[in-house]
């Protein structure tokens, strides 16, 4: 077998990725000011920092605003039905352990009609990261309450104002079993979202990232406090959490020094209204991933699939005399 | 020539057209690629034609056929999906009263109206015919606006500017007729008050018809008058200033400058007035030298009813005056009373000597108005602007008109003018002369490209600039000259994205450059100078016109320069193209130049002080710096003292990856983003992406605050989503309107 050199020859034509080369050919058709653009360019940022080759990259959307992203990534992308991106996701992760999987929703996708499987997502933990673009509204549909808008909001649907209090989506996901990863970030603060996303990344299990994102055009005023009174924010630093520049430091002095082990304090954090808080909430690296527990005999992806053949064909092979028994590529 | 030699083109482009005889018809119908999306105009909505607005108020304008049935739809036709089949049938009827036009059609807008009406009518359904009708009849009768139909074609320019002159000598002449009228009256009401005093105003007869039939009987009107003739008459007008009126009132009511009012214009029957359009200068000056003496006169009497009404004329001071009355004495205002004159020229058809006689009468500074029509801009053997021809390629009668300082100037295409028609309103009003240049786009060298588009390609490619200079608009060039109304104003050429199916069937854009030479290949007496090649032919030498034309020095033999073309069957092919085009191109550029750098654009003359100034700042700051060492090193201090850090207001927060250094290296009034607060969001990249340009981490920074304006940089603080643009203060102290962007960029600053 060749295979090695062969893998010499795709190393020698291995590339630097730039962001643009994570760019599709497809401009973003979000509204100009929209906070999405800050989250894709930070999920471009961490591509190329981390060097994600596309063809081992998938992203997986529903439906709604952020759900477009995966049009404009150029990797693998799934768009899929109304809150139904994460059993797709899951299937991909199930089927194929080796590709970097990452799943763009909103708080409308998420947190209503993909209720269900937010909540069994978070239970079987598998390792993906998941963006929550939480604009609190449907913007695609053109300004529809969603289930994180605040109370009295006009909208659509509401036009005497939104009779409920919104639901938090930090605090439900804190309270489901196996919760492994839990953030939020805001899209106005472009080094801390930048951060934590490249945090979320490097779990293994399901991270979920809450980013409060501003809508121009249905919520234009909705976070414009939290925009320009740092105070608003409370940073939550650790050894083990974020790490902040100087400059952030100086701007944001609002600071908490959370452990991200401590659950508790992390479910009080997260019940915070009179402040934001932005950092990672929680993590825990303990809690086994569904596709270990579930890992099947039969190989799956193409590394495994290769060295399987590879020990079958070894066993009817000829080597020559000066290279005796080579041990097959992997 | 500079650079690429003949000996070394030509034959390159033998060797490529060899290649490619064998389609060569169908080759030489090359356009500029940037045409595609209009290859049918009758199919857009756009400015032309035009309705002629007639109203004698001197308020019309030219108004749009499109804005004619917006106007209209807003109007007669209900909201939402009711009113959907109400708009189609008017759009429809735009649409037919557009092709009408196109195909030769002249007429009112009413008439033109009336036969597109006909048409849908026949075109409709028999069960739908008696809402349509009903539709038809509603939209008739609120359509007010009405006046002669034009199109873009090689008659626009003329008819345009008589238009305009029309609609400015119909307010004057209301103006002049209700001045005129009211003097009359009141002369001719001295004339009868004094009648009415004398003997023969109150002599039986009169009296008797006075009090009429009914009581005659009661009264003795012989002895009535004995007594009314018994009283005094010594406030009877002498017989000197009876005759003075009479004579005012003679001259005034026979004027000939305009047509006859209630009052004043009773001339003999088959006295016509005097006309004030002319098709040459000489004839127009005559007009006016020759009219000098009735002008006088006619001012005299004006004057002199005014001073008799008020019964203020003294004989003995104001007859001397009159009597040395002459046409030196004439002022702006007396001017201003009549009418201006107006002569139409075409460049080929008027004789070349008017060129000459056109700036004598502007530069005499009597009120004419002078049109001249340019229908081709190039010349008959070489593809740069011919020196012989008046019309001259860039601008070059408008440009020597610039020199006589005290005329109104505006040049601009047929396509422009609706646009710009306050211009030439502005132009018909200045009481000074006024020199109009118009660019028509009926080339008849040129085929299958309508005037319109071709006349539009002349001033995006630079090669008719438009531009005004306006003497009453202020003191300064800065304020007269203005050439605000070209496309892309600060660039060489304008650029604009060409979107095109590449060979995988994929849509494609490319930013391209619409250059003189793209305007020069549409003419079919250059076809000797340019080569389409299609793709298989396309060579990595390749360079687009554009880019070579920006190189210094151009001196590159190896290259290739090409423009992007479309044939008839809108395949996209690269046209390679000669020296000549090339240093046809570059001349252009080069008077293009000229005429941004006295538009106050990139103006070399304030560069120079810019630099000087900034030097010495510069100087400055060393000095400065120095001394602060020295002091340190006095002082031993450690630290050197933070830049101050306003607490937690944000903005004040410098850029976290160029750290403090950077924000001491950035000069105090110089623009900046906090890139690293950036969000991405577009907002200031789309006013203008060479100024604002993303970073390796996609992330906004300032690459040239010299890309754009400083309007742009305002507006781009403005609209920043998390307010991290800091617009400094302005680069180009020539820009309009400064002193209120200072003010609205204070916040971000």
């Amino acid at each position: 077998m060749h295979a090695p050199r062969t893998e010499c020859l795709l190393n020698l034509i291995d590339q630097e990725y730039a962001i643009r080369d994570y760019q599709s050919d497809i401009p973003p058709r979000w509204c100009t000011g929209c906070g999405d653009n800050a989250i894709l360019t930070a999920i471009q940022r961490l591509c190329r920092d981390e060097q994600l080759p596309p063809e081992k990259t998938v992203f997986v959307s529903g439906i709604g605003c952020s759900s477009r992203l995966p049009h404009y990534m150029n990797a693998y992308g799934f768009h899929g039905l109304h809150g139904r991106a994460f059993p797709v996701a899951e299937g991909i992760k199930m089927r194929r352990p080796d590709l970097h999987v990452f799943v763009t929703t909103g708080d409308g996708d998420c947190c209503s009609i993909g209720a269900a499987h937010w909540i069994h997502a978070i239970r079987y933990n598998m390792d993906m990261t998941v963006l929550m673009h939480d604009n609190q509204i449907y913007g695609l549909t053109k300004m529809q309450a969603s289930p994180t808008s605040p109370r009295g909001l006009r909208s659509n649907t509401t036009p005497r104002g939104a009779y409920l209090e919104p639901l938090n989506p930090l605090t439900v996901t804190l309270g489901v079993p196996n919760v492994s990863f839990v953030a939020q970030a805001a899209d106005w603060i472009p080094e801390t979202l930048f951060d934590i996303v490249s945090q979320a990344y490097r779990h293994k299990g399901f991270s979920f990232v809450r980013v409060l994102q501003r809508c121009p055009e249905f919520m234009p005023h909705r976070f414009d406090a939290f925009v320009q009174d740092p105070s608003l924010t409370r940073l939550l630093v650790h050894q083990k959490g974020l790490t902040l520049t100087p400059d952030t430091s100086r701007t944001y002095r609002n600071q908490e020094i959370h452990d991200p082990g401590d659950l508790n304090r992390a479910r009080e954090i997260a019940s915070l209204t009179e402040e934001v808080p932005v950092g990672i909430l929680y993590r825990n690296s303990e809690v086994p991933c569904y596709e270990d527990l579930r890992e099947g005999e039969r190989p799956n992806t193409p590394g495994l699939i290769r060295t399987v053949l590879d020990e079958e064909f070894d066993k009817f092979t000829i080597w020559p005399e000066d290279q005796p028994d080579q041990p097959a590529a992997s | 020539m500079d650079g690429i030699s003949l000996e070394l083109t030509s034959p390159r482009l033998i060797e490529l057209d060899s290649e490619d005889s064998g389609e060569s018809s169908r080759l030489r119908q090359q356009q500029p690629a940037l045409f595609a999306s209009y290859s049918d105009l009758r199919r857009l909505r756009y400015d032309y034609p035009l309705v002629l607005v007639e109203d004698d108020g001197g308020s019309a304008r030219v108004q749009s056929l499109t804005d004619v049935v917006n106007a209209l739809v807003r109007q007669v036709v209900p909201a939402g999906t009711q009113g959907k089949a109400f708009r189609w049938q008017l759009l429809y009827l735009e649409q037919t009263v557009r092709e009408l036009v196109a195909a030769g059609t002249e007429g009112r807008l009413s008439r033109l109206w009336r036969k597109a009406e006909a048409e849908l009518i026949k075109a409709a359904d028999k069960a739908d015919r008696e809402a349509l009708v009903k539709n038809l009849d509603l939209a008739r009768e609120t359509l007010e606006t009405d006046g002669e139909v034009i199109d873009c074609d090689d008659k626009t320019p003329a008819r345009f500017l008589v238009h305009a002159w029309n609609t400015i000598q119909a307010g004057k002449a209301k103006a002049f007729r209700k001045r005129i009228d009211g003097l009359i009256l009141k002369l001719s009401d001295i004339l009868k008050s004094d009648f009415t005093k004398s003997d023969k105003a109150r002599s039986p007869e009169i009296l008797k018809s006075a009090v009429g039939d009914t009581f005659d009987t009661d009264f003795d009107f012989d002895a009535m008058s004995r007594v009314l003739v018994e009283g005094s008459h010594a406030d009877m007008l002498s017989p000197e200033r009876r005759r003075r009126i009479e004579a005012v009132l003679m001259v005034l009511q026979s004027q000939r400058f305009y047509g006859p009012g209630r009052a004043s214009g009773r001339w003999v029957e088959d006295v016509e007035p005097y006309t004030f359009v002319f098709d040459n200068c000489a004839d127009a000056m005559d007009a006016f030298r020759d009219r000098l003496p009735q002008m006088v006169d006619f001012i005299e009497a004006v004057s002199i009813a005014e001073l008799e009404i008020e019964n203020k004329y003294r004989p003995e001071l104001h007859d001397p005056f009159f009597q040395r009355l002459d046409e030196s004495e004439l002022t702006a205002d007396d001017l201003a009373l009549f009418p201006s004159y107006l002569v139409c020229l075409r460049d080929g058809e008027s004789d070349a000597v008017e060129t000459v006689r056109a700036l004598e009468a502007i530069a005499s500074g009597f009120p004419v108005k002078v049109l001249i029509q340019t229908d081709d801009i190039l010349g008959d053997s070489s593809p740069e602007p011919p020196r012989a021809s008046f019309a001259g390629g860039s601008a070059r009668l408008a440009a020597m008109a610039l020199g006589v300082n005290n005329a109104y100037v505006f040049q601009t295409a047929s396509a422009s003018l609706f646009r710009l028609q306050e211009r030439v309103l502005k132009g018909m009003l200045y009481e000074g002369p006024a020199l109009f240049s118009v660019y028509s786009g009926a080339t008849k060298t040129v085929s299958g490209i309508s005037p319109y588009l071709l006349s539009a390609a002349a001033t995006e490619s630079r090669t008719f600039p438009s531009f005004t200079y306006d003497p009453a608009a202020g003191p300064d060039w800065a304020s007269r000259f203005d050439i605000r109304d070209n496309p892309q104003v600060e660039s060489t050429w304008a650029s604009h994205v060409l979107t095109y199916e590449d060979e995988a069937l994929q849509r494609s854009s490319e930013a391209v450059a619409f250059t003189h030479i793209d305007f020069a290949i549409c003419d079919s007496r250059f076809e000797k100078h340019w080569v389409p090649t299609s793709r298989s032919k396309w060579m990595d030498t390749m360079i687009s016109a554009s880019d070579l034309l920006a190189r210094e020095g151009n001196g590159a033999a190896s290259v290739v320069p090409y423009v992007w073309t479309i044939d008839g069957d809108g395949c996209l092919r690269r046209t390679v193209v000669d020296d000549r085009l090339l240093n046809s191109a570059r001349r252009c550029a080069e008077t293009w130049r000229s005429l941004q750098e006295l538009g106050g654009i990139d103006n070399s003359h304030a560069r120079c002080q810019l630099e000087a100034a900034r030097a010495e700042w510069e100087q400055e700051r060393q000095r400065l710096s120095g001394a602060a060492e020295v002091a340190e090193a006095v002082a031993a201090a450690p630290a050197i003292a933070e830049s101050p850090v306003a607490a937690p207001a944000e903005e004040t927060a410098p850029a976290p990856d160029s750290g403090v250094d950077a924000a001491e290296a950035r000069a105090p009034d110089e623009p900046y983003i906090e890139t690293a607060r950036c969000t991405t969001c577009n907002e200031c990249t789309q006013i203008n992406n060479k100024m604002f340009v993303y970073n390796e981490n996609k992330q906004a920074y300032i690459a040239d605050p010299d890309a754009g304006s400083y309007r742009q940089i305002v507006e781009a603080a403005e609209s920043c989503q998390v307010s991290i643009i800091h617009p400094g203060k302005p680069r180009n102290p020539d820009e309009p309107n400064l002193a209120e962007l200072i003010e609205r960029a204070e916040p971000f600053n």
